[in-house]
C-alpha cells in the first residue's frame, strides 16, 4: 500500500477512506489484537448516551437473507465511564486514525449535553450524531424522521462544540435529501448515510417475532442498494443547492468494490459495519482492496473518484 | 491466546446420529491452546453459501495431530450448509473465543450433565478432568429426546468416567430426563459435588432449580445465544444475569461466557 490514500475531509486528514461504523467495533479495544483500527481512516465508537444503558432483552440479533437484524437498544457504558475509561484508551491506540464519537439522546437537551461533554475532549476529532433514536418528549418519533428535531439537535450540538459535526441520517423517511438539507442548514459538517432499515423476522414454528423487541434494524449487503441510492440522491440534491458537505457512505460494504459503489455515488469516506462480524479483518482488507484498485487503474488519489457516477 | 481467524479445509465430515454430524479440520494454533467450554465461530468461504453470519460452536474434541472436531446438529440454514460440506471444502474458523470451565472443581465428585447438542463441551471437559493429577470421580449424564439422536460416545468418553445415557423415548439407556438421573446421583453424594451442565435452556434451568448454593462445590453452565461477532462488540448475544438487588443485568455470552456460574444466570 505505497499509494497515497489520504482523504481530506471536514478539515481533517484521513490516512485512508475506510472507517469502522458505530456499534460494529465497540470501543476499539475488543478487537484491537486482530484488527488494529490505527491502520484505518478512523474509528466511530459505539453510540454514547448520558446514562449507562443495559439495552434490550434477548434475542437481540438474527440473521436474515444477506444481512442481519439487530435490536441492541443502544446498550453502552454511559458518558461518564466512556470519558474516564474508554476514550483515553482509544486515543492512546488510535495512531493516525481519526477518533469519531457517536452520540445520541432521548431529548434535544441530552444530545446537546453529551455532545458538549464529548466535544470538549481533545482526543476527539469529530462527533457523529445518531438521529435514529426516539424522542421521548415528542411522542417517540425518531429524531431523524422529523425535520424540526434534526434542526434542533444539529444546531444545538453545533453551537456547543468546535469539532466537525456529522449528522447520521436514517433512510426511513420519504425524502432523505430534504432531511440532509435541514442538517446542512443547521450546521452539519458532513452526513453519514445510512443507518439501518426497520425489519422483523418471525419464527414460524413459534408463531412470534424472533427478536426480543420484535423489530430490529436491518444491516448487511441486503441494504447496500438502499444506501448507495441515498448517497447518490443526497449528492445530487447538494449539487443542485450548491452545498458542499462530504458524505460518508455506510450500508452493506463487504469488499473494495462495494466501497467504490458508494464513492462513485458521492461518498468521500466509507464506514464498514456488519462485515466486521463476518470477518474481523474486513475493514483492513477493504482499505487494501481500494488501494490496489487505485494502483491498477492509475488513480492518483481515491478522492478523484468521488461522485463520478453522476457524470453519466 | 488471542483468537485467530483462519481459512481451513475440512478434513473429514461424518454423520453420527439423526441430523447430527462431526466435522474435522486442522488448526494448530487453536488446537494447542483451546480449553473446554470455549468456542469458535465458523463461517462459509465467500460465495460458497447464502449463510451470512458466522455461527458459534463449542469445541468437541482435539486430537494429537492438531485436528479439531465440532459436533453439530442441523437446525437452520447454517447447520444445513455445514452438513453439506465435504473434505477439502474451505471454511472460516475464528477462535478460541470465550471463557472456559473451571478445571479445578475442588470436589471429590464431579457430575457432568449434557443434554442434546449441548454435549460437546461436556465431553471435552470430561477428558480434561480425567487427566488431572488427582482426578475426581466423574459421573457423566448424556440425555437426548430420542434414541435415534444418541451419539455413540464409547470411543470418546475416558474409561474412568461413569457414563449414563437417558432418552425420553427409552430407546437407549434409561427412559427419562437428565434431571431425573442427576437427582439420583446427587442423592449418593456424601460431600458437595461440582456440577457442570450444557444443554437446552429448559434443562439447564431445571438443573439450576435442583441445586442449592453451598450444597455444591461448583455449578457451571455453558450457555448459548445468537451471536454475530463473538468478541463482545455487537452486544447481540446477551444473557440475563442477577445484578445488584436482583436487578437484571445483560452480559455478553461470548466474552463473559459462554460458561457462567449457574446460580447467577436468571433462568426465568
Amino acid at each position: 500500500m505505497g499509494l497515497n490514500q489520504t482523504v481530506r475531509c471536514m478539515g481533517l486528514s484521513f490516512q485512508n477512506p475506510v472507517l469502522v461504523a458505530s456499534g460494529t467495533f465497540g470501543y476499539g479495544d475488543e478487537c484491537y489484537d486482530i484488527m488494529p483500527f490505527s491502520s484505518l481512516g478512523g474509528l466511530v465508537t459505539k453510540t454514547i448516551t448520558a446514562a449507562r444503558r443495559e439495552g434490550n432483552p434477548p434475542p437481540r440479533i438474527v440473521e436474515t437473507d444477506a444481512g442481519m437484524l439487530n435490536s441492541i437498544g443502544l446498550a453502552n457504558v454511559g458518558l461518564e465511564c466512556f470519558l474516564a475509561e474508554k476514550l483515553p484508551w482509544i486515543a492512546q491506540h488510535a495512531g493516525l486514525a481519526k477518533v469519531i464519537v457517536n452520540i445520541a439522546g432521548f431529548s434535544v437537551d441530552e444530545f446537546v449535553e453529551v455532545g458538549a461533554a464529548v466535544g470538549s475532549r481533545p482526543e476527539v476529532d469529530a462527533l457523529e450524531i445518531n438521529l435514529g433514536c426516539p424522542n421521548v418528549r415528542a411522542g417517540y418519533i425518531h429524531f431523524g424522521a422529523d425535520p424540526e428535531s434534526v434542526r434542533r439537535v444539529i444546531s444545538g450540538v453545533r453551537k456547543k462544540v468546535n469539532l466537525p459535526v456529522i449528522a447520521k441520517l436514517t433512510p426511513n423517511v420519504t425524502d432523505i435529501a430534504s432531511l440532509a438539507e435541514v442538517a446542512i442548514d443547521a450546521g452539519a459538517d458532513a452526513l453519514s448515510l445510512i443507518n439501518t432499515l426497520p425489519g422483523m423476522k418471525i419464527d414460524v414454528a413459534e408463531r412470534r417475532p424472533v427478536l426480543g423487541m420484535g423489530f430490529g434494524g436491518l444491516s448487511g449487503p441486503a441494504i447496500r442498494p438502499v444506501g448507495v441510492a441515498c448517497v447518490y440522491k443526497v449528492c445530487q440534491h447538494m449539487q443542485r443547492m450548491d452545498a458542499q458537505v462530504p458524505i460518508i457512505g455506510i450500508g452493506g460494504i463487504s469488499c473494495g468494490t462495494d466501497a467504490l459503489e458508494y464513492i462513485l455515488a458521492g461518498a468521500s469516506l466509507v464506514q464498514v459495519g456488519t462485515a466486521s462480524f463476518v470477518h474481523p479483518q474486513a475493514p483492513g482488507n477493504i482499505a487494501r482492496e481500494l488501494a490496489e484498485y487505485c494502483e491498477t487503474e492509475g488513480i492518483g488519489n481515491i478522492s478523484d473518484l468521488v461522485g463520478l457516477a453522476h457524470q453519466h | 491466546m488471542k483468537p485467530v481467524f483462519e481459512w481451513v479445509r475440512v478434513t473429514q465430515i461424518s454423520s453420527v446420529a439423526e441430523r447430527t454430524f462431526v466435522i474435522a479440520f486442522k488448526e494448530p494454533k487453536s488446537a494447542a491452546a483451546l480449553e473446554p467450554g470455549q468456542f469458535c465461530m465458523i463461517s462459509p468461504y465467500p460465495g460458497s453459501s447464502n449463510v451470512y453470519l458466522p455461527r458459534p460452536f463449542s469445541y468437541f474434541r482435539v486430537s494429537a495431530n492438531d485436528t479439531i472436531e465440532i459436533l453439530f446438529r442441523t437446525f437452520g440454514r447454517a447447520t444445513r450448509w455445514m452438513a453439506s460440506l465435504t473434505p477439502g471444502d474451505r471454511i472460516g474458523v475464528f477462535g478460541p473465543l470465550g471463557n472456559a470451565f473451571n478445571q479445578h472443581p475442588g470436589a471429590e465428585r464431579v457430575i457432568l450433565a449434557g443434554g442434546g447438542i449441548g454435549i460437546p463441551p461436556i465431553i471435552l471437559l470430561a477428558e480434561s478432568l480425567s487427566r488431572l493429577a488427582n482426578p475426581p470421580r466423574i459421573d457423566l449424564i448424556y440425555g437426548e429426546a430420542s434414541g435415534s439422536r444418541v451419539v455413540d460416545l464409547a470411543k470418546v468418553v475416558p474409561p474412568r468416567v461413569c457414563c449414563q445415557i437417558t432418552t425420553e423415548d427409552g430407546k437407549i439407556g434409561v427412559k427419562g430426563l437428565v434431571t431425573e438421573e442427576l437427582s439420583r446421583i446427587l442423592d449418593t453424594c456424601k460431600t458437595p459435588p461440582a456440577v457442570y451442565t450444557c444443554g437446552p435452556r429448559a434443562m439447564m434451568a431445571a438443573v439450576a432449580g435442583m441445586l442449592t448454593p453451598g450444597k455444591v462445590a461448583l455449578f457451571e453452565t455453558a450457555c448459548e445465544e445468537n451471536m454475530a461477532c463473538g468478541r463482545g462488540i455487537c452486544q447481540g448475544c446477551v444473557i440475563p444475569v442477577k445484578g445488584e438487588e436482583d436487578a437484571t443485568r445483560y452480559v455478553c455470552c461470548c466474552t463473559e461466557g459462554p460458561v457462567f456460574n449457574g446460580f447467577e444466570v436468571k433462568w426465568d
